[in-house]
C-alpha cells in the first residue's frame, strides 16, 4: 500500500461572511485517482486553491512525505510537485503548443529557437505518452488537444500530484475515454490524481476513492467500488433528490396559449437564416421542452421569444397580442421572463453590485422606481428578498455579482425572472454547469411556475431532464421544428433520431 | 514579501490607494527636482503659501479649479457608460465659440443673457461631440479617436475666428475677439460664480447617476451593454445622451471661462483643461462626486506651476508631474487588489 502523497489536515478558510472550508481532512495516496465531489459552493474550489497555493489557509496544514509544507504562492506548490489543470484552459491561443509548454518555465533554455522548443516538446510528449503537435497553434486545437497541452505543461514542471477540474466537461465521449486511459497510466506509475467532477457515473467509473464535501465540510471519504450513485447524490445534497415532477397521470388542465410563434423565421449575427418557418405554441400551465443539439437555432428561438431578436418573417404573439419589432422592454412588460443561455454575458453585469443585478428587471416600477427616480434603499430591500427566495447567501449586497459562485448566480437570475414571468418564462439551458442539487432546485422552480399557470419553454440538451419535466417536447434541428410530442409518448430513440436530422420514418 | 490577489476591495481602500498614489507621485517628482538642484522644501513651502496661504492664491486656485471640475465631470460622465471622451478640449472651445457668438450678437439683461450664454455653451459642446456620438452608437466607431481628432479642428477654428471674422479691430497686437459685454458676478475679486455653477453641476450629476432610473440605466449600459439590452434599456439612445451631455458639460466650462474669466475668445484659453479633465476623471474613478477632490488636486498642481516658474522651473516640468500622478494612480489601482500573503497558521 503506497503511503500518502499529500495530506490536508484540518484546512479551514473563511471569507467575509462565509466559512468556505471548515476543518477539512483529506489524504491523497500515490497511485490513486481521488474524486472530489460536491455541489456548487461546497468548498471544492477553495480547497484546491489552498492546495495549489493560491489561498493560504486560516488554520490547518498541508503535509507532504511526512513533513509540513507551506505554499505562499502557486510557485511553491508547483515546486513541491502539485499541478492543476483548470476547467477554463490558461493557454495563449496565438502561441504554438511548444511555446505554451515553455512559457514561464525556469527550465526553458536561455538561448532558444522554435525548432529547439518543438523538439523538447516532442520529447516530453513521448515521455508522458500525451500526443500533441508541438508546432500547432493552440487556437487551431480541439478542446481535447488543448487539455493534453495543459496536462503536459503541468507534468513537465515536475508535478506528481495532478488536479483536474471537471476535465471531461468540454470533451467528446471519445476524448473523455482517452483522457481516462491517460490518467490510469499516470497513477500506475505512481502519480496521484484529484478529479473534481459533478458527474456521478464518471466518478464511480474512474475514481478509486471519493471524498464528498457539503457546505464547506467533509461529509465522507468512500471507496468508489463500495458505493452507489444514489448514495453519493444523497451525501452531496443532504436530502433525497426528487424523481419526475410531471403532474398527475391524467391529462393536465392547460389554459389558453400565452406564447406563440407563427411561421416565424430569424437570422443569426452573420445574417444567415437560423430559424425557418417555426410554428410553436406554449399554453398557460404547461412546460414545453425544446430538444436538440446546441447550435440548431436554440439561441435565436429564445431571443425571438423575448424580444432580443427581430423575426424576419412570421409573427410572435404573447397572450394573443402580436409583438412588433425587437423590443425587450415590451416583452418584459407583457410578462415574459427569460433565463438566458449565457448569464454572464447577457443576464448579469458582472462588475455591478449584487443589489443592482437583482433589480435589473424591476427597476422601472415601484417600489424601486418612483416616477423617474431610482431608490437605492428600495432596490436593496427587493434584492434581499430575491436572494432569500433563491436561498443565496450574500455577505455583501454591494459586492460585485461576479464574486458569487456560478450556481448562486444562476439561482439569483432564475428567481429574478420568475418574478416578472406573469405570462411565460423562457429558460435556456437553466441547469447547464450546475450540480445535481442545484439542477433539482432549478427544475422545481420551473414546475412551480407551471403550477402557477405560467407557460414555460425549457431549452435543454439533457433529454432525460426534458422528458422528466416537460408536458410536450419539440425537437429543433437546423432551425426547424422536426416534431412536437406529448412527453409521455415520446420515445428517447425517436427523438434522438430527429435531433440528428432524420425526418420521421412512417 | 509575497503578494496575493483579493477579489474585491472596499471603498475606503480605493480612497486610501488614491491618496497613497498621489503622495508617491509627488515624492518621486520632488526627488527629481532635488536631483536637479532645486531646494524642494522651499519650493513646496512656497507653493503651499502662495496657493493656499493667501486670498490671491486661493483666487487663482479657484479660477483653475472651476474649469477642471467641469471638464473632469464631462469625462467622468462618459466613463460611467464606458466611453472615453478625450475631446473635452475641443468641446470646451466649441462651447466658448458658441457663447462668444451669442454674447456678441444678442442683447438683453444680464439675468437673462447669462443663462442663455450657458445654454449656448452647452449646445456648442454637445454639437462638437454629435458626430463622434452618432458614429459610436450606430457604426461602433471608437469614440477615443474621433473625439480626440476633433480637438485639433476646434483649436484651428478658434484661431481662424480670432484672427479673422471675430478679430477685435481695436486691438492691434493680440488676436482676440471683442470683449463680451456680459459678466458673471464675482465670488471674490476675480473669482466668479462659475465655481458655484460647477460645484452645483457635480451635485446634479451625482444625483442623476445614483438616484434616477436614467442613472441606473447608464451605469448598467456601461457595465455590460448586452445585459442592458436584455433588461430592456435602449442602449444606443443612452450612449448618445451621455456623450451629448458630456460634451455639453465641457462646453459650459468653455462658456464660463470665456464669459467669466477671459472675457474674450482667444487661442490658448483652454489651458489644456480638456485633457486634464480626462486625468481628473480617471483620478475620480468615474465617480461624479469624486471629481471635486481630483479637480482640486489638479488645480493645486497647475497653480504650483505658475508659482514655480518664478524659481526657474518650466511649465513642462509641472505638466510632467501631472503625468506622474496619472501613472501612479493607474498602477495603484491595480496594486490595490494585492495584499501581502498572510503567513499560514502553524498547526500545533
Amino acid at each position: 500500500m503506497p503511503g500518502a502523497a499529500v495530506e490536508l489536515q484540518g484546512i479551514t478558510k473563511a471569507f467575509p461572511g462565509l466559512l468556505a472550508n471548515d476543518a477539512i481532512d483529506l489524504d491523497l495516496r500515490a497511485g490513486e485517482i481521488h474524486a472530489l465531489l460536491g455541489e456548487n459552493g461546497a468548498g471544492k474550489s477553495t480547497l484546491m486553491n489552498v492546495l495549489t497555493g493560491i489561498y493560504q489557509p486560516d488554520a490547518g496544514r498541508i503535509v507532504m512525505n511526512g513533513a509540513p509544507v507551506r505554499f505562499a504562492s502557486p510557485k511553491d506548490a508547483i515546486a513541491a510537485g502539485i499541478g492543476m489543470v483548470h476547467q477554463h484552459f490558461k493557454l495563449i491561443r496565438a502561441f504554438t503548443v511548444a511555446e505554451n509548454i515553455h512559457l514561464g518555465w525556469p527550465d526553458t533554455p536561455f538561448r532558444t529557437s522554435a525548432a529547439l522548443l518543438e523538439s523538447r516538446t516532442r520529447a516530453l510528449s513521448e515521455r508522458f505518452g500525451l500526443l500533441v503537435r508541438p508546432d500547432a497553434r493552440v487556437e487551431d486545437l480541439s478542446a481535447g488537444e488543448q487539455q493534453r497541452v495543459e496536462i503536459l505543461r503541468v507534468l513537465a514542471r515536475g508535478a506528481r500530484v495532478l488536479i483536474l477540474d471537471e476535465p471531461t466537461a468540454v470533451l467528446t465521449p471519445g476524448e473523455a475515454a482517452a483522457l481516462v486511459r491517460a490518467l490510469r497510466g499516470f497513477v500506475v506509475s505512481g502519480y496521484a490524481v484529484i478529479l473534481i467532477s459533478h458527474k456521478l457515473d464518471e466518478v464511480l467509473e474512474v475514481a478509486d476513492r471519493v471524498t464528498v464535501l457539503r457546505a464547506g465540510r467533509k461529509v465522507a471519504t468512500l471507496r468508489a467500488a463500495e458505493c452507489s450513485q444514489a448514495q453519493l447524490a444523497a451525501l452531496m445534497v443532504g436530502r433525497e433528490i426528487g424523481g419526475r415532477r410531471r403532474g398527475g397521470a391524467g391529462p393536465r388542465r392547460v389554459g389558453p396559449i400565452v406564447l406563440q410563434l407563427a411561421g416565424a423565421s430569424a437570422d443569426d449575427e452573420r445574417g444567415v437564416r437560423a430559424l425557418a418557418d417555426v410554428d410553436l405554441s406554449v399554453h398557460a400551465g404547461e412546460i414545453v421542452g425544446v430538444a436538440g443539439v446546441a447550435g440548431n437555432g436554440q439561441r435565436e428561438l429564445t431571443e425571438v421569444l423575448t424580444g432580443l431578436r427581430p423575426v424576419t418573417e412570421g409573427q410572435v404573439r404573447i397572450g394573443g397580442r402580436v409583438m412588433f419589432g425587437a423590443d425587450p422592454a415590451a416583452f418584459l412588460a407583457a410578462g415574459v421572463g427569460h433565463i438566458p443561455e449565457d448569464r454572464l454575458r447577457s443576464g448579469l453585469a458582472p462588475s455591478m453590485a449584487v443589489a443592482d443585478n437583482a433589480v435589473l428587471r424591476e427597476y422601472r416600477r415601484p417600489p424601486v422606481a418612483r416616477g423617474a427616480l431610482f431608490r437605492p434603499g428600495a432596490a436593496l430591500a427587493l434584492a434581499r428578498r430575491i436572494a432569500a427566495d433563491a436561498h443565496v447567501m450574500v455577505p455583501n449586497m454591494r459586492a460585485p455579482v461576479r464574486n458569487l459562485s456560478g450556481g448562486n448566480q444562476q439561482r439569483l437570475v432564475a428567481r429574478r425572472e420568475m418574478r416578472v414571468s406573469a405570462q411565460a418564462l423562457v429558460a435556456a439551458y437553466p441547469t447547464r454547469g450546475l450540480d445535481i442539487g442545484a439542477i433539482d432546485t432549478m427544475l422545481r422552480y420551473l414546475a412551480e411556475m407551471r403550477d402557477r399557470g405560467v407557460g414555460v419553454l425549457l431549452v435543454s440538451e439533457e433529454l432525460d431532464e426534458l422528458l422528466g419535466i416537460a408536458d410536450r417536447v419539440a425537437v429543433l434541428f437546423g432551425g426547424r421544428i422536426m416534431g412536437v410530442f406529448p412527453a409521455g409518448e415520446a420515445e428517447p430513440e425517436r427523438i434522438g433520431l430527429l435531433m440528428g436530422g432524420r425526418a420521421e420514418a412512417a | 514579501m509575497r503578494l496575493q490577489r483579493v477579489a474585491a476591495i472596499g471603498p475606503w481602500t480605493v480612497v486610501a490607494t488614491r491618496v497613497l498614489s498621489v503622495a508617491a507621485a509627488l515624492l518621486v517628482g520632488g526627488s527629481v527636482f532635488a536631483f536637479a538642484g532645486y531646494d524642494v522644501p522651499t519650493l513646496a513651502a512656497s507653493v503651499v503659501q502662495s496657493s493656499l496661504g493667501s486670498l490671491f492664491g486661493l483666487e487663482d486656485l479657484g479660477l483653475l479649479f472651476s474649469p477642471l471640475i467641469l471638464t473632469g465631470l464631462a469625462a467622468a460622465v462618459a466613463l460611467r457608460i464606458g466611453l472615453w471622451n478625450i475631446g473635452g478640449e475641443g468641446q470646451f472651445y466649441a462651447g466658448a465659440i458658441a457663447a462668444t457668438l451669442a454674447g456678441l450678437n444678442m442683447h438683453g439683461p444680464a439675468s437673462l443673457m447669462l443663462p442663455l450664454l450657458a445654454l449656448a455653451g452647452f449646445a456648442g459642446g454637445a454639437a462638437w461631440v454629435l458626430v463622434p456620438a452618432l458614429a459610436r452608437a450606430f457604426l461602433l466607431i471608437d469614440e477615443i479617436i474621433t473625439t480626440l481628432l476633433l480637438n485639433f479642428v476646434a483649436v484651428l477654428l478658434v484661431n481662424y475666428l480670432c484672427t479673422g471674422p471675430l478679430r477685435d479691430p481695436a486691438q492691434a497686437v493680440t488676436s482676440a475677439s471683442a470683449r463680451i459685454p456680459y459678466e458673471i458676478s464675482p465670488l471674490l475679486d476675480d473669482l466668479h460664480w462659475g465655481l458655484g455653477v460647477s460645484v452645483a453641476l457635480v451635485a446634479i450629476m451625482a444625483g442623476l447617476s445614483a438616484f434616477t432610473r436614467w442613472g441606473f440605466e447608464t451605469r448598467l449600459a456601461g457595465a455590460n451593454r448586452h445585459a442592458a439590452h436584455y433588461a430592456g434599456i435602449p442602449v444606443r439612445r443612452r450612449l448618445m445622451q451621455v456623450l451629448l451631455l458630456s460634451g455639453g458639460l465641457a462646453g459650459v466650462a468653455g462658456m464660463l471661462e470665456v464669459v467669466g474669466t477671459v472675457h474674450r475668445l482667444q487661442g490658448g484659453i483652454s489651458n489644456n483643461y480638456g485633457y486634464l479633465g480626462v486625468m481628473v476623471a480617471v483620478l475620480a474613478g468615474g465617480v461624479p462626486w469624486a471629481v471635486l477632490p481630483a479637480a482640486l488636486l489638479m488645480a493645486v498642481i497647475l497653480n504650483a506651476g505658475t508659482v514655480l516658474q518664478a524659481y526657474g522651473v518650466s511649465n513642462y516640468e509641472v505638466l510632467a508631474l501631472t503625468g506622474l500622478v496619472l501613472l501612479f494612480t493607474a498602477v495603484g489601482e491595480r496594486l490595490a487588489y494585492y495584499r501581502p500573503a498572510r503567513r499560514p497558521v502553524r498547526a500545533a
